[in-house]
C-alpha cells in the first residue's frame, strides 16, 4: 500500500494537494505574516513598517494585565480540564452501565455543545446574573464570580463532548478483560485504575489536550459572560490580545506580539501535557 | 454495552442490579433536567416582552410580559434579513464539512500510511495549528482571502478547510493510527487502487469518526463569527452569528427579546440535526469502532 | 521521490506568487469602478442603515453612481474598518470620532479642504483639523442631559424652574428619594455600569469635569489631567447612585436598556442621556412631558451652563481609492447636504440635527431645546471624549466607577482618580509610540 501510494504522484495529488494548499492559504501564510506583523507598526495590513522588538518590549514595559491574564488563563485552564475530564469520564463509565436511559442522557449531555460560544456566554450571563442578584451581587462585582461562572459554563460545553469520547474508549475495553480480573480477585477500585483507566489512555490523553487548548484559546465565552470585568480580573488571553488591538492607538503591533508569545506557551504547554499522557498510554 | 448475562452470578446481584439501575435512571433524570434548563430558559424568554427578560429570566410569560410570537417576528423581519443569514450559514456549513470530511479524511489517511520526512512535517504542523490562537493570524488571514477572492460563501470553505484542518486531522490521523493496515493489504491483494481501498474499505471503517469530526466543524462553523465577519464581503453576505450580533444596536439598545428568539432559531435546526443524527453516533460508539 | 519534490516545490510556488502579490498589492484598484467611480459608505450608526441605504438607492437612480452602504454591528466600527480598509474594494467613504481617531488612520484620509462639503458646515468647529489641512467632517450634532419626565416631576410636587444648579437639582432628587415609597417612583434610573453599557458615566458624565478643567485651564486638550472637578464628579455620581430606582451594589448587571426601560414606564423622573434617545422616549411619553436640562455638576457659575452639544462624528474619505472613486464619494456628499432629498433624510429620516448650511430644521425636541439654552445666553458645553486618551482610559474608568457603587468609600474612590488622573498619563505615554 505505501509503495503503490508513494511511487505514483496522482495519489499525493489527489490524497495530501487539497488540504496541504488550503493549509497553506487558510494557516501557514497568515501565520508567518502574523509573525512579521508582530515585529511591525500597523494599522492594517497594507501599512506594517518594521520596528524590530519593539512591541515585545512594550508588553512588559507598559502593560501589567498580560501577566495577569496569563496567570488566571492558566489557573482556569488546569482546573477546567480537570474538572470537565474527571466529571466526564465519570459520567462516561456510568453511561456505559446497562440501565435505563443512558441513551437519552447522553443526548442530554452533548447538547450543550451544539451552541456556540457567543450564545453559551449570552445565556449563562442571563441565569447566573439572575441568580446572583437575588443575593446582591452580579457577575463582574468580583473576579472570582466570573471564573466560578466561566468554569461552569466550560463544564456544561463540554462535557458532553468528552464523556463521547470517553465513552468510546470503554467500549473498547473488553468485558472478558474485567472478568479474568476480578476472577482473580481485584476489587472495582483495582480494575478501574489497572485495567480501564491504562485502557482508554489514548482517549484521555486527546481530551485532555482538547479541553486544555480550548481552555487557553477560549474567547467568546469570556467576551460575552464577562468581558474580562471588573477591572481586566477576569480577562483571559485571547482577549486580553483581542482588546490590545482596538483600546489603543498603534498597540496591533503589540497585541499581535502578545498573540505570538501566547502559542509559544500554549504550544509548550499541549507538548508537555501529550509527553506526559502519551508516556502513559498502554499499546 | 456490557449485560448481566455474562455475569455467572446469583439471582440476588441481578435483583440488587436491577435497583441500583432504578437509582440511576432516577438520579440521571434529574440531572438532566438541569442540564438541559438553560436552553429551555432561552426558549421560554423567547415569548417574553424583553424588559421582563432581563428583569426576571426565571419567570413563565404571563399575561403581562408575554408577547406571544412578536419576538420572532422583529428576529425574522428585521432589515437585517435573517433568512438570508440563514442561508448563508446553512450553504457555508455544509460545503465547509463536506470538503473538511472529504479532504482531511484522504489527507490523513495518506499522511499515516505513507512514511517520510514530509507528511511527518505536514501532520505535525497540523497538530502545531490547532494550538495557535486565531487572534493571532486574524489580520493576515483577511488579506489573504482578500487577495485569492475567498470572500464568498462557496468558497470560503476552502478557508475553513485550511483553518480547521488541524482538528480534522488530529483525530483523523489518531483513528487511522489505532487501526492495523492489515485489512487495506488485503484489499490491495484483491486488486483494489489506493483509491477504491480507500472509499471501500477505510472509509466505511472509518465512519464513527467521520461523525464525530462531522459534528466537531458543524458546531464551530455554523457558530463562528469572527472569521466570516474578517472574511466575508459582509455587506452582501452576512451568517446569522453576524445578524444577531446586530440586535445589539447602537447605544446600548440590546434586543434581548429578538436575541432570544433569534438564539431559538439558530439552536432548532442544529437540534434536529443531531437528534438525527443521535442514532448513528450511537451505533458507531457502540460498535466500540471509535478508539481514542 | 523527486516528483514528490517537484510537486512541493511547485505548490510552495504556486502560494508564495499568493504571497508575492499581497505584499505589493497596496489596495488600489477598487472593484466595479467605472468612469463613473462608485462610493462605499462603511456607517457607523446602526439605527440609521435603512435609512442610508434609501438613501443610497435613490442616488443610484438619479446619477446612476452605485453607492454602496454597509454597517458596522455596535460597538464593532473599529474591527470592521481595520479588517475592511485593507481589503481590495476598501470604502471610500468612512468615519473618525475626533482627533484621536483620526490619529489612528491619517495616512488614510483625503484632505478635504477644498471639498463642497467642508464648505457646506455652518461652523468651522465641525472641520476636523490637523497641520492645517482638514480631514473629517462632522456631519451630526448630538446633544445629551438630563431627561426629566415633566409630569412626574410636578406629581412629586417640583417644577423645572426649581432647578437652576446642583444644590436645587440635589434638593428636589434627595426629596424624591424620601417620598419615594408614597410617590411610587424614584429620582433617577439606575446608572447602568455593566461594561460596554458604562458610557453614560465614564465618558458623557466624565466629560463634565473634564469641560470645566480645560475652561479653567483654558486648553482644549491635555496630555496630563490634573482631576480638578473630581469632587463635583462624585458628588454628582453619588446623587445618581443614591437617589437610583436600583441599589448601587447591583448597578453593575444593568444596561442603558434598562435604565431607558425604567424611565419609559415611569419609575424614575431623571434620566441621563442625549438627543438619540428622543424617537424611543418621545413615543411613550410624549413631547410635552418631556424636556432635557443641563446636568449640574456645582461648579461655579454653571447657571449659565447649557446642554452638552457636539460631535464625535466625523466623515472622511478614503485617499487610498481610485480616483474616480474619491471624485464619485465627493460628489455624493455634496448631494447628500445640498439636495433637498438629502438634507429630508438626515432630518427627518435619520433625526440628525447636521452642521450645514441647507439643513432642514430639526424634528429633534432635545435639539430644539439645545438650541434654546444657547440663544437664551446659556453657553453649551461641548464634548471633549476625542480627547480622552484610549478606550482602555474609559474601560478602565467604567471599572473604577463599577468597584466604587459597590463600596462607596474614600478608599475606591481613590481607585477611580487613580483611573482618571494617572491612568491619563499613563494612556498618554502608552498611544505615543
Amino acid at each position: 500500500m505505501e509503495k503503490t501510494m508513494k511511487k505514483n504522484p496522482l495519489y499525493f495529488c489527489l490524497f495530501l494537494l487539497p488540504t496541504l494548499l488550503a493549509f497553506m492559504i487558510g494557516f501557514v501564510i497568515p501565520f508567518g505574516m502574523g509573525i512579521y506583523l508582530s515585529l511591525c507598526d500597523f494599522n492594517t495590513v497594507n501599512d506594517a513598517k518594521f520596528v524590530g522588538v519593539e512591541n515585545y518590549m512594550q508588553i512588559f514595559q507598559g502593560d501589567d494585565t498580560f501577566v495577569h491574564s496569563f496567570w488566571f488563563t492558566a489557573l482556569f485552564a488546569v482546573i477546567s480540564t480537570v474538572a470537565i475530564n474527571v466529571i466526564a469520564f465519570m459520567v462516561a463509565v456510568l453511561l456505559t452501565k446497562n440501565f435505563g436511559g443512558t441513551n437519552l442522557f447522553r443526548t442530554v449531555f452533548f447538547m450543550p455543545n451544539l451552541l456556540g460560544g457567543v450564545l453559551l456566554g449570552t445565556i449563562w450571563k442571563v441565569l447566573l446574573n439572575g441568580v446572583l442578584v437575588m443575593f446582591k451581587e452580579t457577575l463582574t462585582t468580583k473576579g472570582v464570580y466570573g471564573f466560578i461562572g466561566l468554569l461552569i459554563l466550560i463544564i456544561w460545553q463540554q462535557v458532553g463532548y468528552m464523556m463521547i469520547i470517553y465513552v468510546a474508549g470503554l467500549q473498547g475495553v473488553s468485558d472478558d478483560l474485567k472478568e479474568a480480573a476480578r476472577i482473580d480477585g481485584a476489587n472495582n477500585r483495582q480494575i478501574l485504575f489497572k485495567i480501564t483507566i491504562p485502557l482508554v489512555m489514548p482517549s484521555i490523553s486527546m481530551c485532555t489536550f482538547l479541553s486544555i487548548t480550548n481552555g487557553f484559546k477560549l474567547f467568546d465565552q469570556n467576551l460575552t459572560l464577562t468581558g474580562g470585568e471588573p477591572m481586566h480580573n477576569t480577562e483571559m488571553l485571547a482577549l486580553n490580545i483581542y482588546n490590545s488591538f482596538y483600546d489603543r492607538i498603534g498597540w496591533k503591533g503589540v497585541g499581535q506580539a502578545k498573540a505570538v508569545i501566547f502559542f509559544l506557551l500554549v504550544g509548550l504547554i499541549a507538548i508537555v501535557q501529550l509527553k506526559l499522557t502519551q508516556s502513559k498510554e498502554a499499546d | 454495552m456490557e449485560s448481566t448475562k455474562k455475569l455467572k452470578t446469583a439471582d440476588e446481584i441481578k435483583i440488587k442490579r436491577k435497583k441500583s439501575d432504578i437509582i440511576f435512571t432516577i438520579v440521571f433524570s434529574i440531572i438532566s433536567v438541569f442540564w438541559v434548563y438553560p436552553l429551555i430558559m432561552v426558549l421560554i424568554n423567547s415569548f417574553k416582552e424583553k424588559m421582563y427578560i432581563s428583569l426576571n429570566p426565571f419567570s413563565l410569560p404571563d399575561a403581562e410580559s408575554s408577547v406571544g410570537l412578536a419576538n420572532y417576528d422583529q428576529a425574522v423581519n428585521t432589515q437585517m434579513n435573517f433568512m438570508a443569514g440563514m442561508w448563508n450559514s446553512l450553504v457555508i456549513t455544509v460545503l465547509s464539512v463536506f470538503l473538511i470530511l472529504l479532504c482531511t479524511s484522504m489527507c490523513a489517511y495518506y499522511v499515516t500510511r505513507v512514511n517520510t520526512w514530509y507528511t511527518k512535517v505536514f501532520y505535525y504542523l497540523c497538530l502545531f495549528s490547532m494550538i495557535v490562537p486565531f487572534q493571532m493570524i486574524m489580520f493576515p488571514l483577511s488579506k489573504v482571502t482578500d487577495v485569492l477572492q475567498l470572500n464568498t460563501p462557496y468558497v470560503i470553505p476552502i478557508v475553513y478547510l485550511g483553518f480547521g484542518a488541524g482538528t480534522a486531522m488530529f483525530m483523523f490521523g489518531n483513528f487511522l493510527k489505532s487501526i492495523p493496515p492489515d485489512i487495506e493489504e488485503a484489499a490491495m491483494i484483491d486488486g483494489c487502487d489506493p483509491i477504491k481501498t480507500f472509499f471501500l474499505v477505510v472509509l466505511p471503517i472509518m465512519k464513527p469518526t467521520v461523525i464525530s469530526v462531522g459534528i466537531l466543524e458543524t458546531m464551530w462553523i455554523w457558530n463562528d463569527y469572527l472569521l466570516p465577519y474578517l472574511v466575508l464581503k459582509t455587506r452582501l453576505y452576512k451568517t446569522v452569528p453576524i445578524v444577531v450580533q446586530y440586535f445589539q444596536g447602537g447605544y446600548g439598545r440590546v434586543e434581548w427579546g429578538a436575541i432570544m428568539a433569534s438564539m431559538v432559531i439558530t439552536i432548532t435546526p442544529i437540534v434536529i440535526l443531531y437528534l438525527f443524527l443521535q442514532k448513528y453516533i450511537i451505533k458507531g460508539v457502540l460498535s466500540g469502532a471509535v478508539k481514542g | 521521490m523527486k516528483k514528490r519534490l517537484a510537486l512541493i516545490l511547485a505548490s510552495a510556488m504556486l502560494v508564495s506568487s499568493a504571497v508575492c502579490s499581497l505584499t505589493s498589492c497596496n489596495g488600489g484598484g477598487a472593484g466595479g469602478s467605472s468612469a463613473k467611480g462608485h462610493v462605499y459608505y462603511l456607517n457607523f450608526k446602526p439605527e440609521q442603515d435603512k435609512a442610508w441605504q434609501d438613501l443610497a438607492a435613490e442616488y443610484t437612480e438619479e446619477t446612476g453612481v452605485t453607492v454602496d452602504v454597509e454597517t458596522a454591528a455596535d460597538g464593532k466600527y473599529e474591527e470592521t474598518l481595520s479588517a475592511a480598509m485593507a481589503r481590495s474594494d476598501a470604502p471610500t467613504l468612512f468615519q473618525v470620532n475626533g482627533p484621536v481617531g483620526l490619529a489612528n488612520w491619517k495616512d488614510y484620509c483625503y484632505d478635504l479642504s477644498d471639498a463642497a462639503v467642508t464648505k457646506e458646515l455652518t461652523n468651522d468647529a465641525y472641520a476636523l483639523k490637523a497641520d492645517g489641512k482638514t480631514y473629517g467632517v462632522g456631519y451630526v450634532t448630538e446633544t445629551y442631559g438630563i431627561i426629566v419626565n415633566k409630569k412626574l416631576l410636578s406629581d412629586a410636587g417640583h417644577s423645572l424652574d426649581e432647578i437652576k444648579d446642583f444644590d436645587s437639582l440635589k434638593a428636589v432628587a434627595e426629596d424624591i428619594t424620601a417620598n419615594s415609597a408614597k410617590l411610587g417612583f424614584s429620582a433617577f434610573t439606575n446608572a447602568s455600569l455593566k461594561s460596554g453599557d458604562d458610557w453614560r458615566m465614564q465618558t458623557h458624565l466624565a466629560n463634565l469635569p473634564i469641560y470645566y478643567e480645560y475652561k479653567a485651564d483654558g486648553i482644549s486638550s491635555t496630555d496630563a489631567i490634573k482631576g480638578t472637578y473630581l469632587d463635583n464628579y462624585r458628588a454628582i455620581f453619588d446623587l445618581y447612585l443614591n437617589n437610583s430606582t436600583c441599589d448601587p451594589k447591583i448597578v453593575t448587571s444593568k444596561t442603558v436598556d434598562d435604565a431607558r426601560a425604567e424611565f419609559i414606564s415611569g419609575q424614575a423622573v431623571f434620566y441621563q442621556n442625549g438627543s438619540w434617545e428622543y424617537a424611543r422616549v418621545s413615543e411613550a411619553l410624549g413631547d410635552d412631558n418631556l424636556a432635557m436640562i443641563p446636568i449640574y455638576i456645582g461648579v461655579e457659575g454653571e447657571e449659565n451652563q447649557g446642554l452638552c452639544t457636539g460631535t464625535e462624528n466625523y466623515w472622511t474619505v478614503n485617499c487610498n481609492a481610485a480616483e474616480e472613486d474619491i471624485q464619485a464619494t465627493l460628489d455624493f456628499l455634496e448631494w447628500v447636504v445640498t439636495s433637498d432629498k438629502g438634507t429630508d433624510a438626515l432630518a427627518n429620516k435619520m433625526n440628525f440635527v447636521s452642521p450645514f448650511k441647507k439643513a432642514k430644521e430639526a424634528t429633534n425636541l432635545f435639539e430644539k431645546m439645545s438650541i434654546d439654552y444657547t440663544s437664551s445666553g446659556k453657553t453649551a458645553v461641548s464634548w471633549n471624549f476625542a480627547t480622552m486618551p484610549s478606550e482602555a482610559w474609559k474601560t478602565e474608568l467604567g471599572s473604577a466607577l463599577a468597584v466604587y457603587a459597590a463600596n462607596p468609600t474614600d478608599d475606591t474612590w481613590a481607585g477611580v482618580k487613580e483611573a482618571f488622573v494617572d491612568n491619563w498619563a499613563a494612556e498618554v505615554a502608552k498611544s505615543k509610540k
